[in-house]
């Protein structure tokens, strides 16, 4: 419940954390089951054609896009809005260039091993999992950003900004460990 | 101009995505070690631990001060 001010009770912050993480915990669940499956079907094998270059890219525009996340949450919190703002806009950006890096990489994947392979199946559900997750952690970052530009959120009243962010650096952690299950293991 | 606080976290941020970026770096020449799976699961907990304590600020949930 928010009160009229917009801010939350400690114990009602701490109960939405808590919610969230547990929520967090049961995606990593469901991640942890597909990462599983790759290696169960597969043991370590993985095909040569795989566009290293454009999954270390990729990865490190991931990564990058978690610092700005960071960042704009730091920045709201101590009421620098147009930190926030700028901040928050390079994270939607670099979740773009991430799914475009996903899309180009979908196109020489479905060449080289289509989803009817087995290595295929791993690579197309995981990558496409996490695809919608960064798809959805995207959509929840332009929300945050049109709220913060009409003048919401501040010190001690943010909430939303850092429940998106957290989603956010889960989204790369998911794909910390997608990353060398796809790319790096064989 | 930036608080001083803010500016302190703000570089606490860059550090931890130089660490990212070494471990990135590190895992990708793992992958030809020997035992690399378990290498590369060690990095991967070490950038998840990272991550899960300096941006998503795990701690809060026990020292709801932290962050």
């Amino acid at each position: 419940m928010q009160h009229a001010a917009g801010k939350l009770a400690a114990h009602e912050l701490h109960n939405a954390r808590l919610g969230l993480w547990l929520f967090i915990v049961s995606e990593a669940a469901l991640f942890s089951a597909f990462v599983a499956a790759r290696y169960l079907n597969l043991g370590t094998a993985r095909p040569e054609e795989l566009n290293q270059l454009l999954g270390l890219a990729i990865t490190t525009v991931l990564l990058l896009s978690s610092l700005t996340a960071y960042r704009a949450e730091t920045c709201i919190a101590h009421g620098d809005r147009a930190g926030f703002l700028r901040n928050t806009l390079w994270t939607i950006l670099l979740a773009g260039v991430f799914l475009a890096g996903v899309v180009v990489e979908w196109v020489e994947a479905f060449h080289y091993f289509p989803p009817s392979t087995r290595f295929g199946t791993s690579f197309f559900s995981l990558t496409g999992l996490h695809g919608l997750h960064v798809l959805s952690g995207a959509v929840l970052l332009v929300g945050v950003y049109l709220h913060g530009r009409r003048g919401r959120y501040g010190p001690g009243d943010y909430w939303p900004v850092e429940g998106v962010v957290k989603y956010w650096h889960f989204v790369d952690v998911a794909w910390v460990f997608i990353y060398p299950t796809l790319y790096l293991v064989g | 101009m930036k608080d001083g606080k803010l500016a302190d976290k703000l570089s606490r941020g860059a550090r931890v995505f130089g660490a990212l970026a070494v471990l990135t770096a590190v895992e990708w020449f793992a992958a030809s070690w020997p035992a690399a799976v378990l290498w590369l699961a060690v990095i991967a907990l070490a950038k998840t631990a990272l991550i899960a304590e300096y941006f998503m600020h795990a701690s809060q949930l026990v020292r709801p001060e932290e962050g």
